[in-house]
């Protein structure tokens, strides 16, 4: 029994060896991946350019204006004069928020009334836009704490305290670096897509170059092809975590706290699904161009999208968490980013690993019984 | 004619495969949908844990102000254990720690809580705090209030600066417009660059390019006649898109000119086919050109500049994305269709995917001569 998928997989790594340009890529997708990840995409929001209309030029203006430049978070741009400018330089993109203080700034403060300031921020990308405007809130609540105490102070009443003020501290990742939550993220949504298309042409391939019919006229059975066809791309993906592991610990430092066992283990059980979903669009697809693209399609943003990678799930909409919950990706992101960064052990996932592995038993089924030796 | 001919057999090749026609329906459709309507980066119901020692009137009232829509409060815990238990698995996000000697503290010195944030995720975490100290600071405010003795309603009137925030083009931060349009745009980048890629190699794989070698036509005939079909489609189901889902669905408010948009979306659509072409002169079968595919289309995709904006970018990716068509394509997309701008903002855009394309046509005739040198 067990030589007829040995056959197979014989003859699937025969010809993945012979094909050197392929494993090359397949090599050196995974690691363009990583450094992409590593250098290119900064969720950081720093340095943004912020431009000042001042109508009032005092003391204090001038102060409450360093207030932002002062800051890791806004880089000086210009002063300008009027609000048309404004607008113009938030259309062409050059400034990502203008202040605008009034002329009334200081007489209004001094008198013990608030002064009105007008923040424009560029919104055509709302997550940006709304982490500027925190940032805008915390400058101004520093800046009215010390307005505040001054005030009072002014006044001559007895010193007053701000009533409340928070510590913030934050957990597993205290310089709350978008990088340590990038990297491990990225694993999870490299390896579903990228497992999903190396298989997603294997079984199709066959049916167009008509290889297939040298299967149906063999005594083969539907899980010995199913398996024959995924092991090979399970050992290939494996080493593309690999890579990706020791690449995002090693060369860009993310922070990694946990067992790499418990993450290898979680991780071949992942690929099951993974390569498992690749095959089964294999066989049902009739061209490789539709696999091809049902694979394009349904995996590489969807793994962005709906596995928490940019965002918790929990904000998300209704349907968005039912995707979310029939991809294994959401199982996997917790237990990576649990590893990575909490260092938390195996009591922890095991309703994850096993949904996971509930995953993979139902793909592997339904792979099976859609391999039929047929026609047509 | 015999380009006519060339394009009539493409366009055959296209409209046979019914599975295709359906994703290619799906991709302009369906997917700009879900990402648009599903997908948020708004931090809602953010999950939360109250931990209040002082049990006091004035730390239930903080404690209410957590409230929907930014924030859900999933329990109120009682010692540190079991605060250890809510961030280790995930459950909860964030928890707002209220010391005991809360009331003394606000009366006297100022009172200090703790506000502990899961930060695995940092983005989401950042706009979580904000949110969490705005409502503090308000909280504070009204207590100074009370006490200094602004009778009646409570405005705020103490020297203060009071922000008022506008946020240009989407008042609101929905991520639905942008992604809707991401989305849109990611379709037509993924969507040239594949089917024109595809189609090519499947003429490799199968030997019929021989066929077309001993014809009388062109190289240049042979690959015009390949993009064409995939620019006429996504075209065509572009307007679906627009008018339909972004406009119908989503209400992105459209204030540019669409004709402007769609003449440069051609372009873009050419450029990116004569890239996918570019891949089939090198790749011999369809999974080599996959490989291919991924490695370019992947660091396009995040180098656009709609995740990392240009000037946030490491310098030696910034110089990357200059070779990439899809970061000219994303900043007029955005730059026409959502801020209404003119051809005075964009014309570099339009002139980098003109010159990345013509110099990617000019190489793939070059490489396909080589190969098949006669």
């Amino acid at each position: 029994m067990l030589r007829r998928l040995r056959g197979i997989l014989k003859k699937e790594f025969k010809e993945l060896l012979r094909d050197p340009l392929y494993l090359t890529f397949a090599l050196i997708v995974p690691t363009v991946i990583v450094f992409l990840m590593g250098y290119g995409l900064i969720l950081d929001v720093k340095n943004i350019a912020i431009a000042f209309i001042d109508y009032e030029r005092s003391q204090l203006s001038r102060e409450y204006r360093y207030s932002f430049t002062n800051s890791e978070y806004f880089r000086f741009y210009s002063l300008i004069d009027s609000y048309k400018d404004a607008e113009e330089l938030i259309k062409s993109g050059k400034c990502r928020i203008v202040v605008v203080i009034p002329q009334d700034f200081s007489r209004k403060l001094y008198s013990g009334k608030p002064a009105q300031v007008q923040i424009l921020i560029d919104g055509s990308f709302p997550m940006r836009a709304e982490v500027m405007k925190g940032y805008v809130t915390a400058i101004n609540t520093q800046f009215n704490e010390k307005l505040l105490k001054d005030y009072a102070n002014r006044v001559g009443g007895s010193a007053i305290n701000f009533p409340i003020t928070a510590e913030i501290r934050a957990w597993y990742n205290p310089s709350l670096e978008s990088k340590n939550f990038i990297l491990p993220g990225m694993l999870v949504t490299t390896l579903m897509f990228y497992s999903v298309l190396l298989a997603s042409l294997v079984v199709v391939r066959e049916k167009e170059s008509g290889s297939i019919f040298n299967l149906y006229c063999s005594p083969v059975k539907a899980w010995e092809v199913v398996f024959g066809k995924a092991i090979p791309y399970i050992c290939i993906a494996f080493v593309t975590y690999l890579i990706i592991f020791f690449l995002s610990v090693g060369l860009f430092q993310t922070k990694f706290i946990g067992s790499f066992t418990l993450l290898t283990f979680a991780t071949i059980i992942y690929l099951f699904c993974a390569i498992g979903v690749g095959i089964f669009i294999s066989i049902v697809a009739k061209t490789q161009i539709s696999a091809m693209l049902i694979a394009f399609i349904g995996t590489i943003i969807p793994a962005y999208l709906y596995s928490g990678f940019f965002s918790p799930i929990t904000s998300m909409s209704a349907s968005a968490q039912f995707i979310s919950k029939i991809i294994p990706a959401s199982y996997f992101m917790g237990i990576v980013r649990g590893v990575y960064l909490k260092g938390i052990g195996l009591e922890s996932f095991t309703v994850d690993l096993i949904s996971m592995t509930a995953y993979a038993t139902a793909v592997y089924s339904i792979a099976m019984l859609s391999f039929r030796k047929k026609v047509g | 004619m015999r380009l006519f001919a060339l394009i009539k057999k493409e366009f055959l090749h296209l409209l046979r495969d019914k599975a295709l026609i359906f994703i290619l329906f799906w991709a302009f459709t369906g997917a700009v949908y879900t990402a648009g309507s599903g997908f948020t980066m708004e931090v809602k119901n953010f999950p939360i844990i109250i931990y209040d020692m002082s049990k006091t009137n004035e730390s239930r009232e903080l404690a209410s102000r957590f409230q929907k829509p930014y924030f859900k409060i999933l329990s109120y815990i009682e010692n540190d254990k079991e605060l250890i238990k809510w961030l280790d698995s995930g459950k909860a996000s964030m928890a707002v720690v209220i010391p005991a000697d809360f009331k003394r503290k606000i009366d006297k010195s100022g009172a200090k809580i703790q506000i502990i944030i899961d930060g695995t995720m940092s983005m989401s975490a950042t706009v979580a705090v904000a949110y969490a100290s705005e409502i503090i600071y308000d909280y504070s405010i009204e207590i100074l209030e009370r006490k200094i003795g602004v009778t009646g309603k409570f405005i705020k009137n103490l020297p203060i600066i009071d922000e008022r925030t506008r946020i240009e083009f989407n008042p609101n931060t929905l991520s639905s417009w942008f992604m809707s349009m991401l989305e849109y745009f990611n379709m037509i980048t993924m969507i040239s660059l594949l089917v024109t890629a595809a189609a090519m190699v499947r003429e490799k794989e199968q030997g019929t390019i021989e066929q077309l070698l001993v014809t009388p036509v062109r190289t240049w005939e042979i690959f015009i006649a390949k993009i064409i079909p995939t620019v006429v489609s996504i075209s065509l189901l572009s307007l679906l898109t627009i008018f339909v889902i972004l406009k119908g669905v989503f209400g992105v408010p459209i204030r540019g000119s669409i004709l402007f948009f769609y003449l440069v979306m051609l372009f873009y659509a050419f450029t990116i086919s004569t890239l996918g072409l570019a891949i089939s002169t090198i790749a011999r079968n369809l999974a080599q050109a996959m490989m291919l595919m991924l490695v370019i289309l992947i660091p396009m995709l995040f180098l656009s500049g709609a995740w990392t904006p240009p000037e946030s970018m490491h310098p030696l990716m910034r110089y990357l994305s200059l070779i990439s068509p899809m970061r000219y394509f994303i900043d007029f997309g955005y730059s026409v269709l959502f801020k209404g701008n003119g051809i005075s903002y964009v014309w570099h855009d339009i002139l980098g995917i003109i010159i990345l394309g013509a110099i990617l046509f000019a190489f793939s005739v070059y490489r396909f001569r080589k190969s098949f040198a006669k």
